[in-house]
């Protein structure tokens, strides 16, 4: 009777301990599902918009409310070189944005080089081990050892993170981070979530990205001939429609005779010379990767060195301005056999020039404002027809490689002292 | 033989703990909550909880082997090596011994900043008594401060 | 159904250090704290091999040894009965154990410097949890007590 009073008992025990498991897996489900089909809203969300700023809002925001993840943040690779750069971040005391990470660098860098995720519980025990040892190595004598100091964006007192690298194919658009200050804060099952949320947000950000870029290069397109767009998209250069300051070789240029000539003949014949000049000079301005920063019918306003640096801008400028004078020299044949009677005047000029976008909202230009525009625009209104005239400045430069005359001293408006001046006649023969 | 600055560290807040083997060269371990350095600084005494003795003790009396490794928070840490002598039952005048280094080692754990609700079961949490009092001789001594010179002999 | 059970995970994170106690051909014992002994799956762990040691030396002689490793949260802890297997220079383990090294010593200046030279990978025994050994949370009020 005792015996069977026992065994009763015993499985009663056994039902409710069963009974304990089943709910806890009913749990365990029920959090996987939930999980799941939120993480299926998220990427519906990100996936249906463009806006790159509003993709990692979501992401971030997402993974805070839904998931629990309060501390996060997405790196961006760097275009060209091998680093990243925080572009989001949720629930920091201060903002991180803009914090650059280098490859190899933390958690994050190391993830971003190996392109692998991590998963770390224990930052706080494995650097103080981490320091007792290097202790250990400079009291030994170590050399190289690096300084510590160089900061990374995170918690103040981290002691868990857990790095995904955002991949598409295998290409590294950057890493989603989540950090806690508590050890151990991550498992595999978070890393299972986050690997979900990082592929949607990875193909996501770079197709907003992308986007980006095309939208940058049909701006950029309206300002500068199609390579030099690409060129500057490419090169991740600063936005040159941002004001800046740059030196540059500015080159005016136009045709003496042209205002007579307009009053006197038909329009459409003035309009089919100017096309044909147009051609030429915009033709070989392209050639010498030059920009056009305006043109008023015969003049022409063109520098070196911006927005893209080269390294020899007034050797660009110089055979520019040659091959132009040659090549209307060519064309002035033809004219002169219609009775028109134009020839190119050019002025050169180098120095500091304050350069980005100007006008008004539906009409920009790319400009550039200085003493050296007014500089060359005044030589240039000295120059006889096939002059090339140039400042003292810029025959230093190409002294090498051209033959000048000079041309003495001239007063020009706007500037208080007379100013050197000096006429090109060619190249030296040894150029 | 044994240091100054070792019979210092024994003494808490070190965390410790000790090693023997069977014979069959499979080793065993135990926590060791407090120590003695005796005066001939050559002999110590270690205390260990009563739940962990059984294994340990038959070990020491196969072949009398113990390593003692003793760690301060900041990983500086050493290793003694040595022949077993004797055991016996914790006293009074143990237990006391063993609270003056249970509140040594909490403090040093508070001081390097670990919060209390870490530190206090970590270094209070663990049945210290009953227990036994294991006393051994001192043959080597090791530097095991993590890095390139740990295992570096002392005496 | 290997012998460590999800329950032992977070006494493998490295957030307490571990003690190992290898042993000599010679009998003698040798016991070292370790900073992480690494979960590989449910019958091996792993443990980093970053300057030669005596305990490397040990294992190397006589592959058993004991790992005893605490959870930071209930701060239970585990003997683990181990037995030395063979050791890494790549793969999946490596790459896992690599990775946090490399990370934390860029974060102290010792990018290049401290690496993992090896993953050496060990076979489980045996796992015994200890139960006799914790004085409850509600009773440690001060200094002593008793179990």
């Amino acid at each position: 009777m005792a015996e069977e009073k026992n065994t009763a008992v015993e499985v009663k025990q056994q039902i409710a301990e069963n009974q304990q498991i089943i709910d806890q897996l009913n749990r365990q489900l029920a959090r996987k599902n939930n999980e799941v089909r939120i993480i299926q809203q998220i990427s519906s969300e990100i996936t249906s918009t463009l806006d790159l700023d509003r993709i990692l809002e979501t992401i971030l925001n997402a993974m805070d409310r839904v998931l629990g993840f309060q501390h996060a943040m997405i790196l961006l690779k760097d275009k060209s070189a091998d680093k990243l750069t925080v572009a989001a971040g949720r629930g920091y005391e201060h903002t991180t944005i803009g914090a650059e990470v280098a490859f190899g660098h933390g958690v994050v860098g190391v993830v971003a080089e190996r392109k692998k995720m991590m998963r770390i519980g224990n930052i706080g025990a494995s650097v103080r081990y981490l320091m007792a040892v290097r202790a250990n190595l400079q009291e030994v004598g170590q050399q190289d050892l690096s300084n510590t100091t160089a900061k990374l964006p995170s918690l103040p007192n981290i002691q868990s993170q857990l790095a995904m690298p955002l991949l598409v194919k295998d290409r590294l658009i950057g890493v989603l981070v989540v950090e806690s200050a508590k050890p151990n804060a991550f498992d595999e099952l978070d890393e299972i979530l986050l690997t979900i949320v990082a592929n949607q947000a990875a193909t996501a950000i770079d197709n907003a990205r992308m986007y980006q870029m095309v939208e940058q290069l049909s701006r950029l397109k309206r300002f500068f001939s199609p390579q030099l767009a690409e060129l500057i998209l490419i090169g991740g250069t600063e936005d040159p429609l941002k004001t800046h300051r740059r030196e540059v070789t500015v080159v005016f240029l136009d045709l003496r005779g042209f205002t007579m000539f307009a009053e006197q003949v038909e329009p459409e014949e003035v309009m089919g010379v100017l096309r044909d000049y147009h051609a030429e000079m915009g033709r070989l301005i392209l050639e010498h990767e030059g920009t056009l920063e305006r043109f008023t019918g015969d003049g022409m306003m063109i520098f070196f060195n911006d927005p893209v640096v080269v390294p020899n801008p007034a050797e660009r400028a110089l055979r520019m301005a040659l091959a132009m004078r040659e090549r209307v020299q060519e064309l002035s044949k033809k004219w002169r056999k219609r009775g028109y009677d134009l020839a190119l005047g050019i002025g050169i000029a180098q120095g500091y020039a304050t350069i980005g976008a100007i006008g008004f909202e539906g009409r920009w230009d790319y400009g550039a404002i200085g003493t050296v525009t007014n500089l060359a625009a005044r030589l240039c209104g000295e120059a006889k027809g096939e002059q090339i005239l140039v400042s003292l400045r810029v025959a230093g430069e190409v002294e090498d490689l051209i033959e000048v005359e000079e041309v003495g001293l001239l007063t020009l408006k706007g500037f208080h002292k007379s100013i050197p001046a000096f006429n090109v006649l060619g190249m030296k023969s040894n150029a | 033989m044994i240091s100054d600055r070792v019979v210092e560290a024994i003494h808490g807040p070190a965390v410790m703990f000790a090693g023997t083997r069977n014979e069959r060269l499979y080793p065993a371990q135990t926590f060791v909550i407090g120590a003695i350095a005796h005066s001939d600084h050559e002999t110590i005494t270690f205390f260990i909880p009563e739940s962990r003795s059984e294994r340990i003790l038959s070990d020491l009396n196969n072949n009398g082997r113990v390593a003692l490794a003793v760690s301060l928070i900041t990983h500086e840490a050493y290793q003694l090596k040595g022949v077993y002598l004797s055991s016996r039952p914790t006293d009074a005048k143990d237990q006391a011994v063993q609270e003056v280094y249970r509140s040594k080692l909490l403090s040093a754990f508070l001081r390097a900043s670990y919060p209390e609700q870490i530190a206090k079961p970590l270094v209070l949490g663990f049945a210290y008594q009953p227990g036994i009092a294991i006393t051994f001789r001192a043959e080597e001594i090791f530097l095991q401060t993590p890095g390139p010179e740990a295992g570096k002999k002392m005496n | 159904m290997g012998i460590l059970s999800d329950e032992i995970k977070p006494a493998m994170q490295g957030v307490i250090p571990s003690h190992l106690v290898t042993c000599a051909l010679d009998g003698t014992p040798n016991a070292t704290v370790v900073s992480q002994v690494y979960y590989v799956d449910s019958n091996h762990v792993a443990l980093s091999y970053q300057f030669f040691s005596k305990t490397i030396k040990n294992i190397r002689e006589n592959p058993r040894a004991l790992a005893s490793v605490i959870n930071p949260e209930t701060f239970e802890s585990w003997d683990l009965e181990i037995e030395y297997d063979h050791s890494e220079t790549s793969g999946p383990v490596f790459d896992i154990m690599d990775m946090q090294i490399e990370a934390i010593a860029s974060m102290t200046g010792m990018k290049g410097i401290f690496k993992l030279r090896a993953a050496d990978i060990y076979r489980v025994i045996s796992a015994t949890k200890n139960v006799d050994e914790r004085i409850p949370l509600s009773e440690i009020g001060s200094v002593s007590g008793t179990a």
